[in-house]
């Protein structure tokens, strides 16, 4: 695999920018683009946090201001790098009009402010998905050669359809679990500026999410809040303190519109045992039929890399959030960290 | 020369409920919609004043505060004590610990006068739900601190052009947990749906509050304990004249979007009011020395917070966890006590909180007990009214809790009282209180 290395990580503003001439010229010329995942990987090193910026984040997100990076910050930081990738003219999937299906993520341990990122992305596993064809995009982060942050974020498109073969057949779609509402223990309101704000402070200017007009221009029906502003809130609700050890992952069901007003429920998913003195046999709603972890991705999903059992010592959160007016759930999340 | 210890208590002396005094509290955008916390604070100390005889009196410490609170109101109680009739060398202290702020209060100057740091103290709290404290904007903010730091007419000028237009609008205080999005009576409609209280069952509590607390006024038991403020007499959201079946007819405000029916109405849920209350918390050689009344013992306290942010228990349940601590710290059970003030910040509330003490696996399971924490005789409970009646100014509801159980213990001559009161943040506060 060969490496391309940035001096300096490129502004995102940019990156759309090329994709929508590079959409421009594909339409045009019809270029044909191998349906191969380049074998390259993109690479930055030494990449600074600022601690302003940093603090604008934690301050949208409604957390304490500390020295270190919250987990979906460090998402942020490392994202102009993967999107370098995925707009070079020779990848498969076109970056405008991508969907972002989910995320993996494991944190070592916490990052400080201070500490200088070598940021390393890379993209594979590109498969058939029963709307389209989606991709996973792998981005580590490494602190003095020692990795500490690793995410795994899955993109769908549906203008490319990968033929299907005997290996890998196209996925049906999943049956439809109908679903039913759990008992919200938060709602998230978000204003029609929702997207402008945490693009300011993601550095993450995709027009889907600025305005009701850009996102039309781009086939949507109003702007969409970013999912990673939906897994940023839920870790800062779920674990408000440090990221020792932290494994969480995301899967976006249906877009958020904008404004929008979405339905939270945190759910301690702790085996029973796995923390001597904490039973949680109280008093509590039924589950109403809770559809578990769906996969709106259907069949393969974002590749969780979560065992489906937490270890001993460590504690789960589960999280679902939903639209109350059409019942219908925008993401299912989990976070897990030590006791 | 100390005064002689309880011999089944640490060698520490008695701090002693001499007496309390408060406004009727109104509803807000009432009679006092146009009076400040500052205003309704000094109208509480001033009816104190005269009626114990403190004017130009050094008191040892005054602590009170506001749950709703401006900014410019950084010295809040201080600044009442100075308009007031106490003496200006009277020291004092701000308290915020949401609804539990007036009972915080109580509990930290009776701890100061039983470990002789001071003789008396003034415990009290306000709030205005009418004159709430309305900011600008963050974007306006962020510009307005910013231009006072740039040092230079560019950067000045270029502060100002980050300003936007929507940055003008200003942000009005809400009941919302910051954390969670959801007011607090959604909160509470969780737990109450979680255990399952009726909906006749909360109207029931609410019909029985106004009953009592008319049936104190009609006795004159507020006589020597609300002193009449712009025009008001009693407290305004009192109605002597409901019913069941009146309160049978509102309709649920709260958990409306929840799968099962929606239980809380206007009625037994409290509203947003506007009032203060304080009060005289002294040592026994306080109250001997000037000839002041002792209606009753501070024994203890104990606080507890939950998490409701992920889920785990419901926001308004700190007081279920606190209370077997603070029991068995002191070798008592819920039979020792012959009154119960169990703060109604929603009937749904209090019946939870009675449900939880009530049940089996739940004592065994989340308070670590042997099994059920017992059963509240009815008739012990909030016998002379409480919020869902008198309303509920946040920070007040602590002083005028404390009052009035001490004067109900004196009348009795015997016995114990307890105090539950629960507040935003997951938190909650129990204390004890025995007659002399």
């Amino acid at each position: 695999m060969s490496e391309v290395v940035l001096r300096q990580v490129p502004g995102l503003p940019a990156l759309y920018r090329d994709a929508v001439l590079l959409a421009a010229r594909r339409r045009f010329r019809g270029a044909a683009v191998p349906l191969t995942v380049p074998e390259i990987r993109y690479r930055a090193d030494g990449v600074r946090v600022e601690a302003r910026a940093l603090t604008a984040f934690q301050h949208l997100l409604g957390e304490p201001a500390r020295d270190t990076l919250p987990s979906a910050y460090v998402h942020a930081v490392a994202f102009p790098v993967a999107m370098s990738l995925l707009a070079r003219p020779d990848f498969p999937l076109p970056l405008l009009g991508m969907v972002h299906l989910g995320n993996t993520v494991q944190q070592s341990r916490s990052i400080a402010v201070s500490e200088r990122l070598d940021i390393v992305a890379s993209a594979e596993n590109l498969r058939a998905h029963r709307a389209g064809t989606q991709v996973d995009v792998v981005t580590e982060v490494s602190v003095e050669g020692v990795p500490v942050w690793t995410g795994r974020s899955v993109y769908l498109t549906r203008s490319v359809l990968l033929p299907a073969t005997a290996d890998t057949p196209t996925p049906d779609r999943p049956a439809e679990t109908p679903f039913a509402p759990p008992v919200p223990t938060a709602v998230w309101r978000f204003d029609g500026s929702a997207g402008r704000r945490y693009a300011a402070v993601s550095g993450d200017w995709n027009p889907i999410h600025l305005s009701a007009f850009s996102a039309k221009a781009l086939g949507m029906k109003r702007s969409i809040a970013h999912g990673m502003y939906l897994a940023a809130r839920m870790l800062a609700q779920a674990c408000p303190g440090p990221t020792d050890d932290l494994r969480w992952s995301i899967d976006f069901a249906t877009p958020v519109l904008l404004p929008g007003m979405v339905a939270v429920a945190f759910t301690d998913a702790t085996p029973s045992g796995n923390l001597q003195g904490t039973p949680r046999e109280g008093k509590q709603l039924p589950e109403s039929g809770l559809p578990g972890r769906s996969r709106p991705g259907g069949a393969g999903g974002t590749g969780s890399a979560h065992p489906d059992v937490t270890p001993a010592g460590r504690v789960r959160t589960d999280i679902v959030g939903w639209s109350r007016e059409r019942s219908r759930p925008h993401f299912t999340g989990r976070v897990e960290r030590s006791a | 020369m100390p005064e002689q210890a309880s011999p089944t208590s640490a060698p520490v002396r008695q701090a002693v409920v001499i007496g309390g005094n408060r406004i009727p509290f109104a509803r807000s955008g009432g009679a006092y919609a146009y009076s400040s916390n500052q205003d309704m604070l000094i109208a509480a100390l001033d009816g104190l004043v005269a009626r114990f005889g403190l004017q130009g009196e050094r008191i040892g410490e005054v602590a009170a505060g506001a749950v709703l609170k401006h900014s410019r109101d950084f010295n809040l109680t201080r600044e009442a004590v100075l308009g007031s009739a106490l003496s200006p060398a009277t020291p004092a202290y701000d308290v915020q610990q949401a609804c539990a702020t007036g009972l915080e209060t109580v509990v930290g100057l009776a701890n100061k006068i039983k470990l002789g740091q001071i003789d008396s103290g003034i415990a009290g709290g306000v709030d205005s739900a009418s004159d709430a404290p309305i900011a600008v904007s963050e974007g306006l903010r962020r510009v307005l601190l910013d231009f006072s730091r740039a040092r230079t007419t560019q950067q000045k000028i270029r502060t100002l052009a980050g300003l936007r237009p929507k940055d003008l609008a200003p942000n009005a205080p809400t009941t919302g947990e910051p954390r969670t999005g959801l007011s607090m009576g959604e909160h509470q409609a969780l737990t109450t749906a979680a255990w399952e209280i009726s909906r006749e069952a909360q109207d029931e509590l609410a019909f029985r509050s106004h009953s009592n607390l008319a049936a104190a006024y009609e006795r004159g038991f507020f006589s020597d304990l609300v002193t009449p403020y712009r025009g008001v007499t009693k407290d305004a959201n009192l109605r002597a004249d409901t019913s069941l079946e009146k309160l049978a007819t509102l309709k649920p405000v709260f958990g409306k979007a929840l799968p099962t029916p929606a239980t809380m109405t206007a009625g037994n849920s409290t509203p947003l009011t506007d009032g203060a209350s304080v009060v005289l918390l002294g040592s026994e050689d306080y109250a001997r020395a000037h000839n002041l009344p002792m209606l009753a013992n501070v024994v203890d306290a104990e606080a507890a917070a939950v998490d409701f942010v992920n889920g785990k228990e419901g926001l308004l349940m700190a007081p279920v966890y606190a209370l077997p601590r603070l029991l068995q710290r002191n070798s008592l059970t819920l039979a020792d006590f012959d009154f119960f003030e169990i703060h109604e910040a929603f009937a749904g509330t209090v019946l939870s909180s009675l449900a939880a003490w009530e049940n089996d696996d739940f004592c065994r399971n989340q308070l670590g007990l042997e099994g059920a924490l017992g059963t509240i005789d009815r008739a012990k409970l909030n016998v002379n009214g409480s919020s869902l009646a008198a309303g509920h100014p946040f920070a007040a509801t602590g002083g005028r809790i404390v009052a009035s159980l001490a004067k109900a213990l004196s009348e009795k001559g015997s016995g114990r009282g307890l105090i539950s009161v629960c507040a935003a943040g997951g938190q909650g506060v129990v204390a004890i209180l025995e007659a002399r």
